[in-house]
C-alpha cells in the first residue's frame, strides 16, 4: 500500500427500494483506487456499476458501508456537503445529458470554476486553455445542441476537469458515440491520466477498458473480477500492483 | 453568486417569451388590482376626488359682515384663503314648489382655491348678468340642466327670470339633499339685483390649510380672531362623511375580488415556476452533480422567478396609475390613496414570493443524476389497448385516459391550474349575479320601495293622498328615521319605524320573521353585532326622551348604516313621535322610477329617487370581465405549459404508440385526450367549486361588514354552462396545437 488512496470503499451496500420490494443494486462492496491511477469498471447492465460511481461521488446515497476520498471520511457527509466536495475534489461525466441546455459551451465550462469561487477572469482563462486544448475553440459561444454527440461529451471532460479535480467519475462517457467520437474522447482521457488524473471510468466496451491500468469487473452488484491489465503503460505516478484488496 | 447569476441570466435568455408573459400576467393583475381600489376609492369617497382638483378649502367660515381677511391669512397653518364671497339665501321657483336656494357670490375669472369643477355647459360670464350655475347633485334633484330658465325670488319677493348657464361639482359642501339649501354660484353683480339689502346677505371665506390635521385648532383660532362675528363654520370633515357612499357592498364585493386577483397571481407564478423546474430537471441534475447544492438552487429559483414576479408588481402598479391618471381622466380624479397602494403592492408581493418558494424549493430536491430521467411507468400500454379493442372503444380515448393518470404529480398540476382560474371565474360570476339581483330584485336588498316623498309644504295627508293616486303607485308605507339612545352605547344607533304593524314595510327578512305588533323589530346584522343580542332578545332605547321596549324577532338584509339598523312600524313609537316624516313608494312591476318622479314632481311633492347600491356598483362589472379574461388566459398559459410538459415526457411513448400501428392522427387523439381528460376535470371541479362557494362567500363577507349574510347569489345555471363550455372548447383547442405538431413530428427514438 503506497500513500493514502483516492479511494477506499468498505463493505458498500445500495438497497432500492421499488415499490416496497427492496433491490440490491450493490452488495457490500471493498475497492480501493491510488492516486493516480486509472480503474475501468466492467459488467453486464443492470450489475450495479452506475450506482458504484453514483454513490462514490455523492449523487446516490448508501445504505450502508463506508466512502473515504483523499484520506477523509465522505459517506457521512450531508447532502450539501457532498455538494461542496464535488465542487473541489469530484468531476462526473455521464452517458448523456451532462451539458446545461441552455448555456452556451463557454459557459457550461466556466461554471464549475465560478462556482468554485474563481473570478470571471480566471474561469474565463481556465475555459479558453481547455477548450483550446480540445481543440473546441471556435465552438465556444455555440449552444450544446448545435454540437455533435462526440463534441458534446469532450465539452462534458472539459467541464469535469475545469477546478483540477483530484478525482473523475465517468460513466459509460463513450457509450452513445461512434468509433471516430470514442477514441477522440478516449486519446483525451489518457492524455490527463498521463497528467496524473485518478479516473473511474464505467463501460462496456472492452477496448476502451484496455486502456485502464485496472479493470473491475461487476456482477449482480458485487465484485467478481479485479486485476491489472498486463499490458505496462507508461505513467508519471503511482505503481500499478496489488492495489485492491477484495474481501469476503 | 457568479455561477448562480449566470445560470440565471443563460435561462432567461432562452425563454424570453415564456418570461414576458409571466411578467405580463403579474402585471395585468397588479393593474387590474389598482384600477379597481381606485374606482372603488373614488366611488365611495368622490369628496377626495372634488377637493383635490378644486384646490378645495379645509374649513368655511361664515360671517355676517366681511371678515377680516389679513388676520385669517395670518392665523397659523392657513396657506390660502377663497372669498370672502357674499351669500344670499333665495328660494327658486320650481313646478310650483319653492325650493330654498344659497346664491353665492362667484369670480368669473379663474379661482385659486376652492373653484367649482364644471361639468357640463358653461362657467359665469361677465357679458351675461342673468347666467347662474348650479350645483350639479342639486340640478340632477330638480332636473335642471344648462340652459333651464331659473326664476328666483329674493327676500323682498321681487323674482328674477335667470337662467342655468352650467352644472358644477364642488368639494366644498355635501351633495343635495343631504346638504341643503341648493347651492347656486352667481356673479356679484346678479347677486346685487336678487337681493340689494347688504344687510340680509352674509360673507364665506374659505381657509386652506397646509395640514388637514390641524382642522380644529384652526377652526378655534379663527373664532377668536373673528370674535363674535362667526355665525357658522363647516369643515371638510363634515363635507367628507357626508358625501361618503354609505354603503359597504362595493367594498365588500371588491375585496372578495382582490383575493381573487391574488390567487390568480399566484398560481400563474407557482405554474410558470413549477413548470419551468419540471422541464428543467435534467438541468438542475447536472448542476447539482457539479456542487450546486440543494439551498443554492432553490434560491437561483427563487431569485429567477421571484424578480419576473416582481418586475411584473412594479410594472403593475405603474401601469395602474397611468391607466388611472389618464385612461379614466372622467371617473378618477386622484390616485390611489398610500395605504391601499402600498397594500397592493407588498400583498402581491408576498404572495410572489412565496408561489414561487413552494416550486423552488421542489426543485432544489431534484436528485443530482442528470443521466436518469424519470422513467415514466410502462409496460400496461398493450394489456389496456387490448381491453379498450374488446369493448370497441376508440383506442386513443383509453390510452389517454391512462396517460393522465399515470402521473399523479403532473396530473395535479395540470386539474388545478385549470380548476383554481375557473374557480374564481365562477365566483366572479357570482358577483355578476349578485349585482343582478340587486338591480332586478331591489326589495330583497332592502329598497323594495324605489321613491321617497316628503311632504315639504303640503300636509303630511295631502302627501299622502296625492302619492297614493299616482296609478303606477303599488304602495305607500309611512315612516321615520329617529335616533336611539341605546345603554352602554357611546353613540346613537339608526331606526327606522316605517310602514305599520298591520300593514309593515316588505324587508327582506332572512332569518326569523317579520314583526307583527307593536314592539316587535327587526334588526340587520350590524346591529345584532353591536348589542351581543339575538334574534328574540328584548332590547331597550330611548327615543326622543321616550323609553321604547322592542323584542328583536328577525333579520334583514341591511346594506346602509353597516347594518347597523333596528327597524319596525311606526306604531311602535310613542304617540308623539309616530308622525311620519316621509312616505316610501312601492312601485308596481315594471313601472319606470324616473317617470312616476317627474309625475310625482308635477303634483308639488318632494320626490327622492332611492339610489340602488348596483347603480355605483356598476364599475365593478367592467373589472370583473377584465378579471375573466386574465383569468381565462392564465387558465390557458397553465395548461399549454401542462401539455408542453407532458409531450417531453411522453417522446418515448409516442415510438411505442407508433409503433402499437397507431395513425397519426390517432397518436394527436390520444395526446388531446390525454391532456384535455385533465382540462375538463379541472373546468368541471373549478365550476362546481366556484359556483358553491360564491354565495357562501358574499354571505360570509356580508356577515362581516354588517349587511348580512343572504345577499349572495349563485351564478346562474345558463351562465355556468356557457363558462364550462367555452373553457372546454379552448381547452381542448389549447391541448391540440403541441399534440398536432407531435404527432406529426418525426418520432424521437430515445436514446437509453
Ligand atoms: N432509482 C432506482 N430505483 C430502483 N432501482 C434502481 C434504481 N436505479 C437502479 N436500480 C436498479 O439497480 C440495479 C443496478 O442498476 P445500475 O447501477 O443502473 O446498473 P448498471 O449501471 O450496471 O446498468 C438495476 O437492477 C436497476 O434496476
Ligand atoms: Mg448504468
Amino acid at each position: 500500500m503506497t500513500g493514502t488512496p483516492a479511494i477506499k470503499a468498505i463493505n458498500l451496500v445500495k438497497i432500492y427500494q421499488s415499490g416496497g420490494v427492496p433491490v440490491p443494486a450493490v452488495r457490500g462492496i471493498d475497492m480501493r483506487v491510488e492516486s493516480g491511477e486509472f480503474v475501468a469498471i466492467m459488467g453486464p447492465s443492470g450489475s450495479g456499476k452506475s450506482t458504484l460511481v453514483h454513490m462514490l461521488g455523492g449523487l446516490d446515497v448508501r445504505t450502508s458501508g463506508e466512502i473515504w476520498l483523499d484520506g477523509t471520511r465522505a459517506d457521512t457527509l450531508s447532502e450539501s456537503g457532498w455538494a461542496l466536495l464535488r465542487r473541489r475534489k469530484v468531476g462526473f461525466v455521464f452517458q448523456f445529458f451532462n451539458l446545461v441546455a441552455n448555456m452556451t459551451v463557454a459557459d457550461n465550462v466556466e461554471l464549475p470554476a465560478l462556482l468554485g469561487g474563481a473570478t470571471p477572469r480566471q474561469a474565463r482563462e481556465r475555459r479558453e486553455y481547455l477548450l483550446g486544448e480540445l481543440g473546441l475553440t471556435e465552438r465556444a459561444s455555440a449552444a450544446p445542441a448545435q454540437l455533435s454527440g462526440g463534441e458534446q461529451q469532450r465539452v462534458a471532460l472539459a467541464r469535469a476537469l475545469a477546478n483540477q479535480p483530484r478525482l473523475l467519475l465517468a460513466d459509460e462517457p463513450t457509450g452513445n458515440l461512434d468509433s471516430r467520437n470514442t477514441k477522440d474522447v478516449l486519446r483525451l482521457l489518457s492524455d490527463v491520466h498521463r497528467k496524473g488524473q485518478t479516473i473511474v471510468l464505467v463501460t462496456h466496451d472492452a477496448r476502451v477498458a484496455s486502456m485502464a491500468d485496472r479493470v473491475v469487473s461487476l456482477l449482480d452488484g458485487e465484485i467478481v473480477d479485479d486485476g491489472a491489465l498486463p499490458r505496462a503503460r507508461r505513467r508519471p505516478a503511482g505503481t500499478v500492483g496489488d492495489v485492491v484488496e477484495l474481501r469476503g | 453568486m457568479r455561477a448562480e447569476l449566470r445560470w440565471i441570466r443563460a435561462d432567461l435568455r432562452a425563454r424570453r417569451g415564456q418570461a414576458l408573459l409571466t411578467i405580463l400576467t403579474v402585471a395585468g393583475i397588479v393593474t387590474a388590482l389598482v384600477t379597481a381600489a381606485t374606482l372603488l376609492e373614488d366611488g365611495t369617497n368622490p369628496w377626495r376626488g372634488l377637493f383635490t382638483r378644486g384646490n378645495g378649502a379645509h374649513i368655511w367660515i361664515h360671517t355676517k359682515d366681511t371678515p377680516d381677511v389679513v388676520a385669517l391669512r395670518g392665523l397659523d397653518g392657513v396657506t390660502d384663503l377663497a372669498g370672502p364671497y357674499r351669500s344670499a339665501p333665495a328660494t327658486l321657483a320650481s313646478r310650483g314648489r319653492k325650493v330654498p336656494i344659497a346664491l353665492q357670490e362667484t369670480p368669473a375669472a379663474f379661482q385659486a382655491v376652492a373653484r367649482p369643477l364644471l361639468r357640463e355647459g358653461r362657467w359665469l360670464d361677465v357679458r351675461d348678468p342673468d347666467a347662474v350655475v348650479v350645483e350639479r347633485s342639486f340640478a340632477r334633484e330638480l332636473g335642471l340642466a344648462p340652459g333651464s330658465p331659473f326664476p328666483v325670488t329674493g327676500l323682498n319677493g321681487a323674482t328674477h327670470a335667470l337662467v342655468v348657464a352650467g352644472l358644477a361639482e364642488s368639494g366644498d359642501q355635501g351633495f343635495y339633499p343631504d346638504w341643503a339649501p341648493g347651492l347656486v354660484w352667481t356673479l356679484a353683480g346678479t347677486l346685487d339685483v336678487v337681493e340689494p339689502a347688504a344687510g340680509r346677505t352674509e360673507s364665506v371665506v374659505g381657509l386652506r390649510l397646509a395640514d388637514p390635521d390641524d382642522t380644529d385648532l384652526v377652526v378655534q383660532r379663527a373664532v377668536t380672531v373673528l370674535d363674535n362675528q362667526v355665525q357658522r363654520v363647516s369643515t371638510w370633515r363634515e363635507v367628507r362623511a357626508s358625501m361618503e357612499l354609505d354603503n359597504r357592498l362595493l367594498g365588500l364585493l371588491l375585496a372578495l375580488f382582490g383575493i381573487a386577483g391574488l390567487v390568480a397571481a399566484a398560481l400563474a407564478l407557482a405554474n410558470a415556476t413549477g413548470g419551468r423546474v419540471l422541464g428543467q430537471v435534467r438541468d438542475i441534475a447536472t448542476l447539482k452533480s457539479l456542487g450546486f447544492t440543494r439551498r443554492q438552487v432553490t434560491w437561483t429559483l427563487v431569485a429567477e422567478h421571484g424578480v419576473l414576479g416582481l418586475v411584473g408588481i412594479v410594472a403593475g402598479l405603474v401601469v395602474g396609475r397611468l391607466i388611472t391618471a389618464y385612461a379614466l381622466p372622467d371617473t378618477v380624479v386622484v390616485p390611489l390613496s398610500p395605504g391601499p397602494f402600498a397594500a397592493i403592492a407588498l400583498g402581491t408581493g408576498l404572495v410572489v414570493l412565496g408561489s414561487v418558494w413552494v416550486p423552488a424549493w421542489g426543485g432544489g430536491r431534484t436528485p443530482p443524476i442528470p443521466a436518469s430521467p424519470a422513467a415514466p411507468p410502462r409496460g400496461h400500454l398493450s394489456r389496456l389497448a387490448r381491453v379498450a379493442l374488446l369493448v370497441r372503444l376508440p383506442p386513443a380515448l383509453v390510452l389517454g385516459a391512462r396517460d393522465a393518470f399515470t402521473r399523479r404529480t403532473p396530473a395535479l398540476l395540470t386539474v388545478s391550474g385549470v380548476a383554481i382560474p375557473m374557480m374564481m371565474i365562477s365566483i366572479g360570476l357570482g358577483c355578476w349575479s349578485t349585482l343582478d339581483d340587486f338591480i332586478r330584485h331591489p326589495e330583497r336588498v332592502g329598497q323594495a320601495a324605489a321613491l321617497t316623498v316628503r311632504p315639504g309644504d303640503l300636509t303630511a295627508d295631502e302627501a299622502l293622498r296625492r302619492a297614493a293616486a299616482d296609478p303606477d303607485v303599488a304602495a305607500v308605507y309611512p315612516g321615520a328615521e329617529p335616533d336611539a339612545l341605546v345603554p352602554w352605547q357611546t353613540r346613537t344607533v339608526r331606526t327606522r319605524a316605517l310602514g305599520r304593524s298591520a300593514d309593515p314595510y316588505p324587508f327582506p327578512v332572512v332569518e326569523g320573521r317579520m314583526y307583527r305588533d307593536r314592539g316587535e323589530a327587526v334588526a340587520g346584522q350590524g346591529l345584532l353585532d353591536l348589542l351581543g343580542v339575538h334574534i328574540g332578545d328584548r332590547v331597550r332605547m330611548t327615543i326622543g326622551g321616550t323609553p321604547l321596549i322592542v323584542r328583536i324577532v328577525g333579520r334583514v338584509v341591511e346594506p346602509e348604516h353597516d347594518g347597523e339598523v333596528l327597524s319596525f312600524g311606526l306604531d311602535s313609537l310613542a304617540a308623539k313621535d309616530a308622525v311620519p316624516q316621509f312616505y316610501s313608494l312601492v312601485l308596481r312591476e315594471g313601472a319606470d322610477p324616473a317617470e312616476v318622479r317627474t309625475r310625482l314632481h308635477g303634483m308639488s311633492l318632494d320626490v327622492s329617487q332611492v339610489v340602488n347600491p348596483a347603480d355605483r356598483l356598476s364599475i365593478i362589472r367592467m373589472i370583473i370581465i377584465a378579471l375573466v379574461v386574465v383569468l381565462a388566459l392564465i387558465g390557458l398559459a397553465n395548461l399549454l405549459t401542462a401539455s408542453a410538459l407532458g409531450l417531453r415526457d411522453h417522446a418515448p411513448d409516442l415510438a411505442v404508440l407508433k409503433a402499437m400501428g397507431l395513425t397519426p392522427r390517432q397518436v394527436m387523439a390520444t395526446l388531446v385526450a390525454g391532456t384535455g381528460l385533465l382540462a375538463v376535470c379541472g373546468v368541471v371541479a373549478g365550476t362546481a367549486a366556484g359556483a358553491s362557494l360564491s354565495a357562501v362567500l358574499i354571505d360570509l363577507e356580508g356577515r362581516e361588514s354588517g349587511v348580512g349574510a343572504g345577499i349572495g347569489r349563485a351564478p346562474t345555471p345558463g351562465m355556468l354552462a356557457a363558462s364550462v363550455l367555452v373553457a372546454v372548447g379552448a381547452s381542448l383547442l389549447i391541448t391540440l396545437i403541441p399534440a398536432r405538431r407531435a404527432a406529426r413530428a418525426r418520432v424521437p427514438h430515445s436514446a437509453r
